[in-house]
């Protein structure tokens, strides 16, 4: 209905009714992918927008498990949190996500994320899902908003991703 | 701050009923009285009333100062901010995994990845 398609040649992004789904392809194998991004001395090095320092407070990586990643030093910015729903390393995790930024919402709506890793030969295609459950509601203001001029803010995100590709 | 940080789940909670979303729908297209705003359902205008009064309060929809029509009109910008969240989501998002690709490059570069905890972070400031 409301679809979105944004990205650049290295990051598909598309955006559908309350679902966002993002693709990568990393030069790097899936379980040196997943280690990144589920072990607390890699996270930080990488998480956030450019120039931000993350800090890992939580990261229990089993189901039932609770994380949480916020600025570092009380810096600004979004921090994250939610719980592992479902990990199977190297290849499939689920996790409820919680995105809290300051002026906009207590917390966002929580999102289900679910991020696959396939192995191509060495690399790897990350496929990042995250579905929001209030799906009637988000699609709505999305659609009702698309007609309303939201859409510079999607041109301006991809134009964002193409400078910093 | 405090009403700014409320108008994300007040505007989530308002659009959550159908009734309103279709009033939302309809006054996308221009103004309307609460009579003709009824007109399309089979409820009274008490009731139409109360869901405009839910709408207005989420900031949705504000009414006209003319004393005898009053006519509602669509205030865009809560649904705007739902847009600005989502995007910035995807911001995030997108920024992070471009920088994880270029740590995973500088990583395999080194052939020395530090081992990194799999586990919990040690809390800050636990004495050993």
């Amino acid at each position: 209905m409301t679809r979105q398609e944004l990205g650049d040649a290295s990051t598909s992004i598309v955006a559908e009714g309350a679902e966002l789904t993002m693709q990568r392809i990393f030069d790097a194998p899936p379980a040196l992918v997943w280690a990144a991004m589920t072990a607390p001395g890699h996270i930080h090095k990488w998480w956030g927008p450019h120039g931000t320092y993350a800090s890992v407070e939580k990261m229990d990586v089993r189901p039932g498990g609770k994380w949480r990643i916020a600025p570092a030093d009380g810096g600004e910015g979004i921090a994250f949190a939610g719980e592992f729903l479902e990990v199977t390393e190297p290849e499939r995790l689920v996790r409820t996500s919680s995105p809290d930024i300051p002026g906009m919402s207590p917390a966002g709506p929580p999102a289900v994320e679910t991020i696959t890793f396939e192995d191509l030969d060495g690399r790897t295609k990350m496929i990042y899902h995250a579905r929001f459950p209030s799906e009637d509601v988000l699609s709505f203001a999305l659609a009702q908003g698309m007609t309303k001029g939201v859409l510079e803010q999607f041109d301006r995100l991809a134009g964002l991703l193409t400078e910093i590709a | 701050m405090t009403r700014q940080a409320d108008q994300l789940g007040a505007t989530f909670a308002a659009l959550a009923d159908p009734t309103r979303r279709a009033i939302v729908a309809r006054l996308a297209d221009g103004e309307a009285t609460v009579n003709e705003l009824a007109a399309p359902f089979e409820l009274s205008l008490p009731t139409i009333s109360k869901h405009l009064k839910v709408l207005r309060q989420a900031g949705l929809v504000e009414r006209g100062r003319q004393a005898q029509w009053r006519p509602c009109r669509l205030r865009p910008e809560p649904l705007r901010d739902v847009a600005t969240w989502v995007a910035q989501y995807q911001e995030f998002l997108g920024q992070s995994f471009d920088r994880l690709g270029e740590y995973l490059r500088d990583l395999q570069a080194n052939q020395t990845p530090a081992s990194p905890d799999q586990g919990n972070p040690k809390p800050e400031g636990e004495g050993q």
